[in-house]
């Protein structure tokens, strides 16, 4: 890898290969930190939620015992028919709250599936600052137009053809959804 | 007898809502990492509901219902795709591929567990 220092005295062919070689060079540093960033923060997200549903389904069940325990307490263990019906309303509101917590936590899953797509990206761009820093200034002459005119046909052809590579492999499909509520359902 | 699901997913907190949920309602469910975990388990035990995913690393959603619906006994049981996708032409490719139904992301339990419920009983 050439280094991003050049001299004015260069001829311009072996300029533009510094020019593209720290491209290639700081573009791929802060892409990789980026890709770091991106991968840690889909780890922090899948630990937190992870944390979030043991609670909440610990939460739920808690409930449920506290409700029988305190059905027991109740003269005959048998509530009165008001006491039954608030227990019971009182059972399906933390029911409906539960659910409502379990759908807006599966952001989760959507922002890692948007965040595995990004690193695809990420990875593609590499891939173009990669080949961009393939050249060495002893592989070009010092001068001539045609010479350098080869040398970006050629890294544009490899560039074209690790798109196509990258365009060929499995891609993750974007998410397009915009709020957390539930979503369709179809039978066919 | 309890039924059982085979829920198959690659993100953990996923699996972890759904077998919740299903457990909640009454179900005993099993979990798959991707399409091709899923497709190991299915073969050890025959289930009475798949609910997968699509976007899996390795066997995808519809290769997995493929390969379900060319097993023998795999070939009346019900199929729901469970996935962030909503558009017509993979729902189209789904139906094609054998899935009985299609959720959308993310799942709300109740009507989860009711469409369960509906297919299964």
């Amino acid at each position: 890898m050439l280094s991003w220092k050049s001299c004015s005295d260069d001829p311009m062919n072996t300029r533009i290969v510094h020019l593209l070689a720290g491209m290639s060079l700081h573009g791929d540093q802060h892409l990789a930190e980026v890709e770091r960033d991106l991968v840690q923060m889909d780890v922090l997200l899948n630990e937190a939620v992870k944390k979030l549903c043991t609670s909440f389904m610990a939460i739920h069940q808690a409930i449920d015992l506290q409700q029988e325990a305190l059905r027991s307490l109740l003269p005959g263990g048998m509530p009165e028919p008001g006491q039954a019906a608030r227990l019971d309303a009182l059972r399906e509101e933390i029911g409906r709250h539960v659910g409502a917590a379990v759908t807006g936590l599966q952001f989760q899953d959507m922002t890692s599936q948007l965040i595995g797509r990004m690193v695809q990206h990420l990875a593609g761009l590499r891939d173009v600052f990669g080949v961009l820093g393939t050249s060495e200034p002893a592989d070009l002459p010092e001068s001539g137009s045609d010479e350098m005119l080869a040398m970006l046909n050629r890294l544009s052809d490899q560039i074209g053809a690790r798109g196509d590579e990258r365009a060929g492999a499995t891609a993750r499909s974007t998410v397009n959804q915009r709020h957390m509520e539930s979503g369709g359902i179809e039978l066919f | 007898m309890t039924k059982t699901i085979l829920a198959v997913d690659d993100s953990g907190s996923l699996r972890q809502m759904l077998s919740f949920s299903l457990k909640a309602a009454g179900y005993g469910v099993i979990e798959a990492i991707d399409g091709e975990d899923g497709l190991n388990k299915a073969k050890r035990q025959t289930v009475d509901l798949v609910l997968t995913d699509q976007n899996m690393p390795g066997m995808d959603g519809l290769s997995l219902i493929r390969a379900l619906r060319a097993m023998k006994n795999y070939q009346n049981v019900p199929i729901l795709m469970l996935t962030t996708e909503s558009g017509d032409d993979i729902k189209a490719m789904g139906r094609a591929a054998g899935a009985n139904g299609w959720l959308v992301k993310p799942f709300d339990p109740a009507r989860l567990t009711e469409v369960v419920k509906k297919l299964i009983g």
